[in-house]
Order: structure tokens, then sequence, then C-alpha cells
């Protein structure tokens, strides 16, 4: 299963094009096309209800796609192929364990539907921070170290290809911080990875590429860096000494009037502070759609 | 995937409840209708004379004959309710009869033994007493059974008996076991994986199948009814434990949720336990049994396990049951497919 990876893999590892899904008269999906490399992180954005489960629904099997295709690992996947379905690990974003079995128990089923015969499941729990507790059932968990145990079974078949519902969704910052670094472990191991979240942060932290979604549509697509460079603008926010007070001044780097400014500033006696100020990808997903990310 | 469903099984109440269900049924119903192992009327005899009317019960048989020593004894043992009759038979008592005598019969009746029992026992002895003066009867009598071979209560039950194990067992708990992985979101979890939807069902029915197969043979062992023959037995067991389970396939694939699935099980107990009523009462027109599908899985169980028959004698019925099986088999089929194609867009 390995042995595909980075050898013969030379295409992408997920690719999408024209993908499109309606629910009745609902158009959810309406026509998206992006690639993911192996290796690849690509964080899907967007408020809730933009499209990105029905997205990972499309390209799991789960729905089958109303228009447009789409090819995981070079097999369409409306092919229901459980070849496909060997190699891909999915964290779904709806909590969907066995609550009467152990963590352990959990990921040995799993492990055994892949035909895996000795499956690390202690191993992989380590990963997760959840070793301590693999003989415990899933009933006792709280909601982090259920959202960990959906993690650790989406790694349980070495995937080459990771989908991964708002995989941080609701949890503590170190938790949060804790599901990352395994993520970027396995894009690190050559695993291309879907991720969807509407946390700002956490795009920007973890994919190598955004993609902006938006009512179903795909409007923007890049790397976090590129996205700030071509839509946001930078400003640089002075503070000063005044008589007894402080004055802040916020000045857009692109300007000319802003440059002379700063650099008169620079020399003045009265200048406490000066740094400058990075548009968030909130920020210009605001400015590319005229809606934020919440709600 | 079996192995799964078999491990997470004991940790459900349901698959206590199908377990200990015909444990505790028989047991009610044993308490309620008379004990299934004591059928026989129960007869005392204190004989002083060696009578030849204490040989002739013994040869007739039928009867639990219990011969004491003296009046007293007799007199507690009915009062007890040990036995339903007590009769004390004087010395000389044949030879008084043989020459038209009339000597006198002391009976003793038990005030709690079954009216049917204190008939058969009072009848059964001016019989003999009868045959012992040597005369002929005033009347031929000519035996007619009507009803199924007027079988006592307590056997005509063991089809509801095990008509309940392989429903609890056989249908409610794969039916349940389904609509749990439904409402919890894991058949999900399975599909993205290389299990196939076929494969899901197919180990729920095994799981109910086997769990409806064990609970039938206990359910006939309690109840003392496994006929003579055992590979018999076994064979239309099965054939009623595949049938179950494969109702309760079709009931888990309707339910969306646990309220859903309560309601199709209470609305699809007419259709489960419709025939079963009929072996209750014999006096109903049998045919109408026969318009229940279940009818047909349940009735070589009751021929062979209950009334002795061999496979030989049921054989239309397997064949129908296995048909009407094929006509499951094709809903769950495509009750399946629906599944699949609705699970993605279930909310
Ligand atoms: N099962 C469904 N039936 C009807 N509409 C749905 C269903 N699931 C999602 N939708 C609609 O499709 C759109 C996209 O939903 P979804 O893919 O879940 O968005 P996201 O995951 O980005 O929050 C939303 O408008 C949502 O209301
Ligand atoms: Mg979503």
């Amino acid at each position: 299963m390995r042995a595909t990876k980075g050898t013969t893999m030379t295409g992408p590892a997920i690719s999408v094009s024209g993908l499109r899904f309606t629910y009745g008269a609902l158009e959810a999906v309406k026509g998206i096309s992006f690639d993911v490399a192996p290796g690849e992180i690509l964080g899907f954005l967007g408020p809730n209800g933009a499209g990105k489960s029905t997205t990972i629904k499309m390209l799991t099997g789960q729905l089958r796609p109303s228009g447009g295709g789409a090819r995981v690992l070079g097999i369409d996947v409306s092919t229901d192929d459980p070849e496909l379905q060997a190699r891909i690990g999915v964290c779904f974003e709806e909590k969907n364990l066995y609550l009467n079995m152990s963590a352990k128990e959990n990921l040995e089923f799993f492990a055994s539907l892949y035909g895996i015969k000795d499956p690390d499941a202690d191993g992989v729990l380590r990963r997760v921070g959840l070793a301590d507790r693999a003989s415990d059932r899933v009933k006792t968990f709280s909601k982090g170290m259920r959202q960990r145990m959906m993690i650790s079974r989406a790694f349980i078949n070495s995937p080459d290809v990771l989908f991964l519902d708002e995989p941080t969704d609701g949890l503590d910052p170190a938790t949060a911080a804790a599901i990352r670094t395994t993520i970027q472990e396995e894009a690190d191991r050559g695993v291309a990875v879907l991720l969807t979240t509407h946390d700002m942060f956490e795009a920007d932290q973890l994919s190598d590429r955004v993609a902006f979604l938006n009512a179903g549509e795909i409007v923007a697509l890049d790397t976090p860096e590129n996205l700030k460079l071509r839509y946001g603008s930078r400003s640089v926010k002075v503070r000063l000494r005044e008589g007894d007070g402080i004055r802040e001044e916020t000045w857009p780097l692109d300007d000319a009037a802003a440059a002379t400014r700063l650099g008169a500033l620079m020399t003045s006696p009265d200048l406490l502070t000066m740094h400058t100020e990075e548009a968030t990808l909130e920020h210009i997903f605001i400015r590319l759609t005229g809606r934020g990310l919440a709600g | 995937m079996l192995r799964k469903d078999l491990a997470l099984g004991p940790r459900s109440p349901l698959f206590l409840y199908a377990i200990t269900l015909p444990v505790v049924l028989t047991a009610v119903f044993q308490l309620a209708f008379g004990s299934l192992f004591e059928p026989e009327p129960r007869l005392a005899i204190v004989d002083d004379g060696g009578s030849a009317l204490t040989a002739a019960v013994q040869d007739r048989g039928g009867i639990e004959l219990t011969v004491l020593d003296g009046a007293a004894e007799l007199r507690r043992a009915v009062e007890a309710n040990d036995v339903d009759v007590g009769l004390v038979l004087p010395a000389g008592f044949d030879e008084a009869v043989r020459s038209g005598e009339q000597p006198p019969l002391e009976l003793y009746v038990s005030g709690e033994s079954y009216a049917s029992n204190r008939a058969i026992l009072s009848v059964t002895i001016l019989d003999l007493v009868r045959e012992i003066e040597g005369g002929t009867p005033p009347v031929a009598v000519q035996l007619r059974q009507s009803g199924e071979a007027g079988l006592p209560l307590a056997i005509r039950l063991v089809p509801v008996l095990v008509m309940y194990a392989l429903f609890v067992a056989g249908a409610f708990l794969p039916a349940s076991s389904l609509v749990d992985e439904k409402v919890h979101g894991t058949l999900t979890a399975l599909l993205v994986t290389p299990a196939r939807m076929s494969e899901i069902v197919t180990a729920k029915a095994a799981l109910g199948a086997l769990m409806a197969f064990v609970m039938s043979i206990v359910t006939l062992l309690l109840n003392d009814s496994l006929g003579g023959n055992w590979p018999d037995v076994l064979a239309v067991v099965l054939l009623g434990a595949v049938f179950a389970s494969l109702l309760g396939l079709i009931i888990g694939l309707l339910a969306k949720d646990g309220a859903m699935l309560f309601t199709i099980m209470k609305s699809s107990g007419i259709l489960l336990f419709g025939p079963v009523i009929f072996y209750l009462f014999p006096d109903w027109p049998q045919w109408i049994a026969r318009i229940f599908p279940t009818y047909w899985a349940i009735d070589p169980i009751w021929r062979v396990a209950v009334l002795g028959d061999g496979l030989g004698d049921v054989w239309g019925s397997m064949v129908i049951a296995v048909g009407l099986g094929l006509v499951l088999v094709a809903v769950v089929v495509r009750l399946s497919r629906r599944t699949l194609a609705q699970l993605g867009t279930a909310a």
C-alpha cells in the first residue's frame, strides 16, 4: 500500500473538475475544480453551509456527484471502488464511534475492515495522546478525546489521502494544536490532506494552499502568503508619545504618502512602537465574498 | 464484522433480554397453565386385598399411580394435593364386585386438583371396576378426537414461546443493531472502508439467525419439546431462524431511528404472532393461519419439534418458507440499496 506513495504516484492525489452537487433544488456545490498533490495540505475555508462537507462526502463515496468528476489516487470516486477506500482515511464532522467499545477495540475493528491483521492501535493512540485510555470505553471519553479518536481512526490504515472534515471544531486550543501536529506529520510522510475548517488561523497555519469556499463556489485558491499578497493590504501601526498620552496611527503599506510619513517618524523621538499588521484570511474572505466566516 | 457484533451484543440490554426472555416466559407460562412436566392425572390407592384394579391402572398408563399403605396417609396426600384423587380398596373388594354386591368405594378428591384430572380418574376407575365385574358395558363408546390432537394448552403454547425467541433474537436484535449503526453514524464510517453494505447486512443477519437458532433450541429444550429426530429439528429451527433474521433486516432497514423501529415492531407483531395464536385455539378455522407468511416458518417447527413429525411430513411448508425467504432476500437487497443512497443525504 505504502509503495505507491511518492514513487509511482506522479499526478495529483486528488483531482477535481467541475464537481457539482444538488440536494433537491438546492445547489450545494457549484462546479468546483482543484488538485491536491501528495504531501500537500489543502485547506477548505468557508462558513457553515458553504459546501465543504458535501464536497468531502462526494470525494469519499458517500454522495454521488450530480455533475463533473473527481479522481482520488487516479480512481474515479463514483465507482465505489474498495481498492480506493482501502487507501483513504476519513474523519467525519459528526463523531461516529462505537461508544460501547474501548478505544483500542474501535481501532482494531476498523483495522480488520481493511484486512490489517496486526494493527498498531496502541501506537496510533499514543500519537493522539490517548494511549493511557486505550482500554476504556469511548462512552466515557470527553468531546476532545472523542475527536482525537476520530483522527486516530482515520490514520489506522496508513492512508495515502486524508479527508478531514473540521477536525478541530470546538476543541480547546491545546487539543487542537496537538491534532494539527499529527496532521502535519502525516503530510510530511507524503499523505495528501484535504481539510475543511471555518477557522482562519487553522487554515493559515496548517495549509500549504487554501481554497476559499463560499456558497458552493471556490472564490480563491492559493497559498496563504499569495492570498495575502494579492488581496490583503498590509498596514503599519505606529504608537507615538503625545504630551502625557499615546497616539496611534495606522498607515497602509502600499501608499506613497505613507512611505514619506513613516520615514519621518522613524527618526522621531516620540516614536514608541511600529509594527506591520498582516491582513488575516478572514479579512480577505470578507473582501472577496462580502461575508465573514462565522455562522 | 459478525465477531464485532457478537462482542458488542452482550453490552446491550436488548441482548440480555433476548437471552433471558424464553426462560422467563417458559417459567411464567408453566406457572400459569400448569406444569408441562407432570401433565398426567395423579391417583393414589390403598389396596388392602391385592385388587386387580391396582394392576389394571398400572397397565392402562397415562395415570401417575402411587400405592400407599393406609387411609390416613392417603388422606394426607390428597389434602396436600400431592395427588388428585385417592382411592381406598378394602380387602375382598374384587370378590364383592363379582358377586354383584355393589360394595362402597371411598374416593378422596383434592380440592385443588384440576376438574379434568378428576373426571379422567373417576371415569377410568368406574370403567376398570366394570372390567372386574366381567359384565359387558351397556353402550359401545366410540372415541372421536376434535381439535388438534387434543393437546394440552401448555403444549400449544410452545409455538408462541418459540416465536418469541425467534422474534426477539432473530428479528429484533439485528434490526436494532442496524438502526443503532444508522443513528450513531457508524454505518457511514463502515461504508468509507472497503467493507460493503452487503457484508454489513449479512453480518447482522448471521447474528440474528445464530441467536434465534440458539434461543429457539433452548426454548424447545426448556419446554421438553425437541421431538424425536434431532437433525430434523435442527433443520426446521434453522429455517425459522433465517426467516426471522430476514424479517429483522427489513425492519432495521426501514426504520430510521429507534422510535420508528419500535413502531414498526409493534405493528408487525400481528404478522409475527398471528399464526401462533391459532395453535392456542384449535377451534378457530386453521386455514386463516396460513395467510401469514410466518406460518410457513413456524409450522415445520411445530410439527417436527413439538409433534414429532419428520422432515418428510413438512417439506411442503418448508418449500413455501424457502420461497418466501427468497422474496425477503430480494426485498432486503432493494432496501439496502435505498438505504445506501439515502445515507449520504441524511442530515
Ligand atoms: N442532507 C441535506 N439535505 C438538504 N440540504 C443539505 C443537506 N446537507 C447539506 N445541505 C445544504 O447544502 C449546503 C452545504 O452544506 P454543507 O456541505 O454541509 O456545508 P458545510 O460543510 O460547508 O457547512 C447548505 O446549504 C446545507 O444547508
Ligand atoms: Mg460541514
